[in-house]
């Protein structure tokens, strides 16, 4: 079901803007497109300006850059690990950044410069890139990579747990949810300009080595054979997952399954080689994320459905898919 | 150390909420037994702040964890040094108090552990109007000994408020806390804000005692006022971060230590007149421009 490379990115790039529109348009108040327009010509009123430009433009930025870099990440370490399942909260590296940022934000260190918090989460990533290498970088068997991957996330989650429980907070347990589940709620401009940045750097890394990843589908072997620096490879891989995904987590919590799921949908329309797979996943990503954003929204809750919920049920089903295929390797 | 109080005591409106919700009890008080109690014991914050105005203070044998956080109780410097409790029935039993006061006491977790033994209970009714503070005062003080104190504190709060104006002016205010979390009618705070002439935002919009409603929202309401507990005036979490977003900065803002509002206390003097007083500041700017 290949389609022609053009096709598929300019028809990504539509459902992507569809999504953004539907960020702008939906939201708990309603706003007419008379006002709307109006606002975003300059000549609205103070209520539909303040709304359309301070709170849902950002959270619509941020949908589009967070998801576009969990679905990169997700297909990098698809073709880098040569594994179904990698992903990076399946991996542990989402809750792993939410611990740095949680711990950059409970204890105070967040205050200190807008940079600590990003950095810190982009550090917890890292460290459980570090950890999971370390655990199943020479295995050959995916289970191990993903029973490598629950042990850190669990960690993860639990150092979270215990960080909020130490720092003096009362609505600890609220404040866990929103880290572990995800959420684009009140976000502003600021967050924004914490999250660019890291998902820009993150997403050059990851897209670098393309070629590198069609290469390691004939094993490290062939790939060093065809001339690929795996060391090099590796690295920027890692730093790349982590600073992108890092800062991403530092402003919208651990959303999981993104990763995992756009690369297996947008595969079949492409011929299936990593590196093909790479941009059509960061606009497929963006594009769903969004979307989820969108249907947060939109279904009516007493209080406001978390992203990750949304996120956890569309993608869980994929991962069983998957996991039941390996069965014969287990 | 005071930011940690600050943090701690982020948000126990929200709770002391669900609390009146939910506890809308009519049991009758326990009559206290002949003769001044002598080992009093609280197992609720709120009751603690009114053993504390009223009973004197060798009398008091145990308050809650909370009741020393200056965050939190309106008579935290009076409970310094006394012997706190961790809400354990074991604590309980060790010290065989002579009369418990909760809110109400009878249904309260250690109280449910120790249902075998009999105690000397005092129910206290969450006050939800100044009214019904000055009945759980009059309560309290008649259960530990002293029925002319109570007499004597609530005509001294009453001569208090009659001498706070309303300068609200029929102006509409939300009392917004912590994750979009908005106080209602039918609550203390709603008994300030009528007191002040506000008229609050949940009740024009017809919301229960406690709602949620998204900063999108607030904008589009636009209230008058927004009035925040002071410990959220630092970010401190994603919960407070939301208070400060831009699109909420052109709202006005009074600030009032949930210390004072989180119970019917004594200190609602306090919080009235700190209300006024912030009401009438920002009026003098308005009149000035």
């Amino acid at each position: 079901m290949t389609i022609s490379r053009p096709l598929l990115i300019a028809g990504l790039i539509a459902l992507t803007l569809a999504a953004a529109i539907g960020s702008i348009l939906f939201g708990p108040v309603h706003l007419s497109l008379a006002r709307m327009i109006a606002a975003f010509t300059g000549h609205g009123d103070r209520i539909a300006t303040t709304i359309l430009l301070e709170l849902r433009l950002p959270r619509m930025l941020l949908g589009l850059g967070v998801g576009a870099m969990l679905g990169l990440a997700g297909a990098a370490l698809q073709g880098y690990l040569r594994n179904p399942l990698a992903e990076p909260s399946v991996l542990g590296t989402s809750n792993a950044a939410s611990l740095g940022a949680v711990a950059a934000l409970y204890f105070g260190l967040a205050a200190l410069h807008p940079v600590v918090l990003p950095v810190l989460a982009v550090l917890g990533a890292l460290l459980s890139l570090a950890g999971l290498s370390a655990l199943a970088g020479r295995s050959e068997s995916p289970l191990t990579l993903i029973l490598a991957g629950i042990a850190i996330a669990t960690l993860a989650t639990a150092g979270v747990s215990l960080a909020l429980n130490l720092s003096p907070n009362p609505f600890a347990a609220m404040e866990i949810m929103t880290w572990l589940l995800g959420s684009l709620e009140n976000r502003s401009f600021e967050h924004v300009w914490i999250a660019y940045p890291c998902i820009a750097i993150g997403g050059l890394l990851l897209l670098w080595d393309g070629r590198a990843l069609d290469a390691l589908t004939l094993g490290e072997d062939g790939a060093q054979a065809l001339g690929v620096d795996l060391r090099r490879t590796r690295i920027r891989l890692l730093l790349g997952t982590a600073i992108g995904v890092g800062g991403a987590v530092a402003v919208s919590g651990a959303i999981g399954f993104i990763g995992l799921i756009v690369p297996h949908l947008v595969r079949p329309l492409t011929d299936r080689s990593p590196s093909a797979i790479l941009i059509p996943s960061a606009i497929g990503g963006a594009a769903l994320l969004t979307f989820a954003d969108v249907a947060v929204r939109l279904i009516d809750t007493r209080n406001e459905l978390k992203l990750g919920v949304v996120t956890a049920f569309l993608g869980v089903p994929v991962f069983l898919i998957h996991l039941m295929r390996e069965r014969r390797l287990w | 150390m005071a930011s940690r109080i600050r943090i701690a005591a982020l948000g126990l409106p929200l709770l002391a909420l669900g609390g009146a919700i939910s506890w809308a009890s009519t049991d009758a008080p326990t009559p206290p037994s002949a003769g001044k109690p002598k080992r009093i014991v609280s197992i609720n914050l709120c009751a603690d702040q009114l053993v504390l105005a009223l009973a004197d203070r060798e009398q008091i044998a145990g308050v809650t964890r909370n009741a020393t956080d200056a965050e939190m109780s309106g008579e935290s410097a009076k409970a310094r040094g006394l012997p706190v409790l961790k809400n354990s029935a074991e604590q309980i039993l060790a010290i065989d108090p002579d009369l418990i006061i909760g809110m109400p006491a009878s249904r309260s977790a250690p109280m449910r552990a120790l249902k075998g033994h009999s105690y000397n209970l005092l129910d206290l009714e969450t006050a939800n109007t100044v009214d019904e503070i000055y009945v759980s005062i009059r309560q309290t003080a008649a259960a530990v000994g002293h029925p002319e104190r109570g007499d004597a504190l609530v005509a001294r709060m009453q001569a208090q408020l009659a001498g706070i104006g309303r300068s609200g002016g029929g102006k509409v205010a939300a009392y917004y806390q912590r994750r979009g979390f908005m106080t209602g009618t039918g609550t203390l705070i709603d008994d300030l804000m009528r007191r002040m002439g506000l008229v609050n935002l949940a009740a024009k919009l017809g919301k229960p005692p406690l709602s949620q409603l998204s900063i999108e929202e607030m904008v589009a309401a636009r209230p008058d006022y927004l009035i925040v507990e002071s410990a959220t005036d630092k970010v401190a979490d994603q919960g407070t971060e939301m208070l400060h977003h831009p699109a909420l900065a052109g709202i006005p803002r009074i600030s009032i230590p949930q210390a004072w509002t989180v119970c019917g206390s004594p200190a609602y003097v306090d919080a009235a007149r700190g209300m006024a007083r912030q009401l009438a500041r920002f009026q003098d700017r308005t009149h000035a421009r």
